[in-house]
């Protein structure tokens, strides 16, 4: 052992501002969770076909609207593949696994090297959601074209820049909600030492109060009232309804500041499951 | 001052008994039998700054868990634990900054990527200089020998190799407490001896504070003049490695013949071990080891004569059989008792 070691340093304090220490550990993650992504395009198809339903449902109420006389709940074949090309957008640029990652990474202790580091794991999960997001979104956009060629003719997806701006504000919030959700179900394990059947269970539900199956006009009043009420419209129905130009004007604030609560409230919830579910961890093969 | 302090430390968990098959689910179903498992039962201890220590036990005598609560990965159920002036479970920043945990059985490299994309990942959430770690990268990669190992994907590496990237990835933020759980698991003797040597070059250099666990021997006695045992979540000694040979009840004198002896006449002395041809090997009481010695060297053919102390592994392996045996008699005598009652 000859070689020598480094002189010893004080710890030297970390330069820079804040911001630019932030900037620093953003790029550093964006990109190494980049190049980890890209290899995970194939996967990322398959996923992606998974999350087809409003693609079918376009299909059938399509159909329906034809048969029904041109339209049902006052919405033609042109206005229901404009909903549901802009719903599939919707749902496949919110898309969150952080459920079962995190899970599988409490049940596998795989959440101890995340817990070593100074940053805190939530960082991580989102900056691998985002990357994925720079490799899926292309894709779907690409399908999203494709769809609207062989829509029935004179099928506009968006009236104007206007409508496809507020959109991506829309959808940004809509993804922070379902990320949101999915990290509090993830959360879960600490206690239950599995949560991905819950998991499922959910993905089901949840596709069919945000509008995945229908657009919420067309449920019964009842259900409607009920619907508006959840956090799920407005992950999938509303920013649909903003991209395509069918949501009032008036509307339109109201609805991104409901998703603005929303993504505080389950943010919040997400903070206090996580301080108390912390001290959980470890019970299991740890 | 002392860098880590531990008080009375107590990790117990509830687990559900659940018995096997149909039934035993549905009846863990509705009458749910819990047990609670004391992992880590009163453990208190205290290192001083650079102090290396070896943390010594059986599977699931609650060394990980230890390490686990002394890292902030785990809460404690109760006791006090202070590391570098920190509350572990607390996670700040500043006490992750100072710390690290190698977990021999569990990788902290990125899969997919070479390890080189790792270690910057690390190299800007620690926050260490761009100068800095250009030089740390460059010492660790001299001594480990890492060349050509760093851009190469995680996965593709050998045990040992990866085992060396972990361990530089670790300390690649120059933290002063180190907690290396099984850092050699798995691993040739050389590759052994590789990081057994880096870790006591890091020690000297940075006066760091070590407590290792592992399962060769040699590990803890190269690098530790301190040993602390855990049986069944408690500690069962601290103290100097010769302490724990004073331990020791019986000497080994090992004896060279220059003309055959009998078995008959070595076991006037002391407990034969051994017996081949020219060479034996008697347990002698350790008190009368140097009386007895010189007695056969005077009255039998010895040619050669040596007095070694038995190897750590079998005093650690007596220790535990004392404490079964003491835990025996305990529920003995608490059997008894019922059956008089």
């Amino acid at each position: 052992m000859t070689a020598p070691l480094l002189p010893r340093t004080p710890a030297s304090p970390a330069r820079g501002t804040f911001a630019g220490r932030s900037f620093r550990k953003a790029r550093v993650l964006f990109d190494a969770w980049l190049a980890n992504m890209t290899a995970y395009r194939a996967e990322i198809v398959i996923w992606m076909l998974a999350g087809a339903v409003p693609l079918i449902m376009m299909a059938v109420w399509i159909g329906k609207a034809n048969a029904g006389g041109g339209t049902v709940g006052g919405l033609d074949a042109r206005a229901f593949a404009a909903y549901f090309l802009a719903a599939w957008l919707a749902q496949q640029s919110t898309v969150a696994w952080v459920a079962w990652e995190l899970s599988f990474d409490v049940r596998q202790g795989n959440l101890s090297a995340k817990l070593l580091r100074p940053l805190e794991p939530f960082w991580e999960f989102l900056m691998q959601h985002l990357t994925e997001r720079v490799v899926r979104v292309p894709l779907v956009l690409g399908l999203v074209l494709v769809g609207l060629l062989l829509a029935p003719p004179g099928t506009v997806l968006t009236p104007g820049l206007e409508a496809a701006l507020l959109f991506m504000l829309s959808i940004t919030l809509a993804f922070l909600i379902r990320f949101m959700i999915a990290y509090c179900i993830g959360i879960l394990a600490f206690w239950t030492e599995q949560s991905t059947d819950f998991d499922e269970t959910y993905y089901v539900l949840a596709t069919f109060l945000a509008g995945g199956f229908a657009p919420l006009e067309l449920f019964p009043a009842a259900v409607r009232h009920f619907v508006e009420w959840t956090p799920f419209p407005y992950i999938v129905y509303y920013p649909a309804k903003l991209l395509t130009g069918q949501l009032p004007a008036s509307d339109i604030a109201r609805v991104l500041l409901v998703q603005g609560v929303w993504v505080a409230l389950f943010a919040l919830l997400r903070h206090l499951m996580w301080r108390v579910g912390l001290k959980k961890y470890g019970a299991v093969g740890a | 001052m002392p860098i880590i302090e531990v008080e009375n430390l107590q990790k117990h968990y509830t687990v559900a008994e659940k018995e096997a098959g149909l039934g035993g689910s549905l009846r863990s179903f509705f009458s749910r039998k819990t047990k609670t498992v004391k992992a880590v039962d009163g453990v208190s201890f205290t290192l001083e700054t650079g102090e290396m220590v070896g943390f010594l036990g059986a599977n699931g005598a609650g060394k990980t868990t230890t390490l686990k609560m002394l890292s902030g990965l785990l809460h404690p159920s109760s006791g006090q634990v202070t590391v570098a002036g920190f509350t572990p479970y607390q996670r700040r920043a500043s006490f992750l900054k100072n710390i690290t945990l190698v977990m021999g059985q569990k990788q902290q490299l990125m899969w997919d990527l070479p390890a080189l994309d790792s270690f910057l990942v690390n190299a800007a959430i620690y926050e260490i200089p761009e100068a800095r770690f250009q030089a740390t990268l460059k010492e660790y990669s001299d001594i480990l020998e890492l060349d050509g190992l760093l851009s190469k994907q995680v996965r593709k590496l050998s045990l040992g190799e990866r085992m060396k990237c972990e361990l530089a990835a670790a300390l690649l933020h120059q933290p002063r407490v180190l907690f290396l759980d099984e850092p050699t698991i798995g691993l040739d003797v050389n590759m052994q001896v590789r990081i057994r040597e880096f870790v006591a070059e890091y020690n000297r250099k940075f006066e760091a504070t070590v407590i290792l666990t592992s399962h060769y021997m040699a590990d803890v006695t190269a690098l530790c003049s301190r040993i602390v045992v855990v049986d069944k979540g408690k500690v069962v000694l601290d103290g100097s490695i010769e302490k724990l040979l004073e331990r020791a009840t019986d000497k080994i004198v090992g004896l060279e013949f220059s003309s055959r002896v009998e078995r008959s006449e070595l076991e006037r002395y002391g407990v034969v071990q051994s017996l081949d041809g020219l060479s034996a090997k008697l347990l002698i009481p350790r008190s009368q080891a140097s009386v007895l010695a010189a007695r056969v060297l005077t009255e039998l053919p010895v040619a050669d004569v040596t007095i070694e102390d038995p190897p750590i592994e079998e005093l650690i392996g007596q220790i535990f059989s004392e404490g079964k045996a003491s835990r025996d008699t305990e529920l003995e005598q608490v059997q008894k008792e019922q059956v008089r009652a």
